[in-house]
């Protein structure tokens, strides 16, 4: 009874959270006569209206003013407007290819719709919040992989990837860890350090934040899971001594990144490191049943494999999702 | 010197004594709160062994 009612009671905080993500990606759009606009490809742009607009207006392209949101003198010719089956549907067409990674707007002053003025629009035309996201999520994971392409973090990878057992459990130690230390980096750097420009200092700050997360879920552990502290060990402290957990705080911190995006880039570097212990962890548990010369035995064999999957990794580099 | 300068040393002090204070304050609080009673036998028999290792 007394444990259903606790579980209930954190039930909230995810419901909280899970609304404050995805607030963080809906699009505000301030004319409600515009229901969506997006790109269609590197030479389009799509906008759909809720009605039909007048045909005279929509095929004069001078009616479509576009910019890049950050750019918003230099103004980007519409060489011509094409209108969907539906006459609702509106692509804008380009003769140069867009830069889809920016914010596009394209500006409307009054459209007319049936003899009506349907007032101006300001329409913001970006590539989807989630995939950007995502695209953060599986960069950090696999195509920027910590350890393999920026080989950080060597000494606990090989320290602790004898075992698979003890792989994953530093793993998931790690990835909670940075998780909780990235967010309140991402925090302190974003209204205390910034705006008192002490950005200098952001390295004993983050290492700070990092000794405290650690030492926090060493004390909570202890209590309310002793069984899963047992199993992590001496692997808790060692994550101190990760430079992985530093890296990511401040890489956040030169990127500029909103919460979400810092979450996303935290969680994709803990579960890269995740990923890579456990490959490593994998193929060492082989390697002591092969037949390995003696001179290779033990850790050089391991520097081999190490290099092996870097080399594997590689063929990620350069990959561009959504 | 440049009061600038001092104005951002100060501010850096004042920064990391506080956060060092809070976070002391918080892991101190936490350890209460979720203090784990150890066997004191433990210490005992640690204390009577050698100890160089």
């Amino acid at each position: 009874m007394n444990a259903s009612i606790k579980r209930s009671a954190f039930r909230p905080v995810w419901l909280v959270l899970a609304l404050l993500f995805l607030l963080a990606g809906c699009e505000k759009i301030d004319n409600p006569f515009i229901k969506k606009g997006g790109f269609k490809d590197a030479r389009s742009i799509m906008i759909e209206f809720a009605g039909a607009p007048d045909a005279s207006w929509v095929s004069d392209p001078a009616n479509f003013k576009v910019f890049q949101k950050n750019n918003p003198d230099v103004l980007l010719p519409v060489k011509q407007v094409d209108v969907g089956p539906d006459k609702k549907t509106v692509f804008l067409k380009f003769g140069e290819d867009l830069d889809l990674k920016l914010a596009h707007t394209v500006s409307m002053a009054s459209i007319p719709s049936e003899g009506k003025d349907m007032g101006a629009s300001f329409l913001d035309v970006k590539k989807s919040y989630f995939g950007y996201l995502f695209s953060i999520l599986i960069g950090a994971m696999l195509i920027n992989n910590y350890v393999f392409t920026k080989y950080l973090g060597l000494c606990v990878f090989i320290g602790t990837s004898r075992k698979k057992s003890t792989a994953v459990g530093m793993g998931v130690t790690f990835t909670i860890v940075i998780v909780i230390s990235a967010m309140i980096s991402w925090f302190l750097y974003q209204f205390v350090l910034k705006p008192y420009r002490l950005d200098f200092l952001q390295v004993v700050t983050f290492i700070g934040l990092v000794s405290l997360t650690v030492q926090a879920v060493d004390t909570i552990l202890r209590k309310v899971n002793p069984a899963l502290f047992k199993a992590f060990g001496v692997y808790l402290v060692l994550v101190i001594a990760n430079c992985v957990i530093i890296a990511v705080p401040l890489t956040l911190a030169s990127a500029e990144y909103n919460a979400a995006e810092s979450f996303m880039l935290a969680l994709g570097a803990g579960g890269g490191f995740l990923l890579a212990l456990f490959l490593m962890a994998s193929s060492r548990e082989r390697l002591e049943l092969a037949n390995v010369p003696p001179t290779y035995r033990g850790l050089p064999i391991a520097f081999v494999a190490t290099g092996l999957f870097a080399l594997a990794f590689m063929g990620f580099s350069g990959m561009a999702i959504f | 010197m440049d009061p600038v300068l001092i104005k951002l040393a100060i501010g850096g002090i004042a920064f990391l004594g506080c956060i060092g204070l809070l976070f002391g304050i918080g892991l101190a609080l936490a350890a209460q709160k979720f203090a784990v009673e150890g066997d004191p036998k433990v210490e005992e028999v640690l204390e009577v062994l050698a100890g160089a290792q």
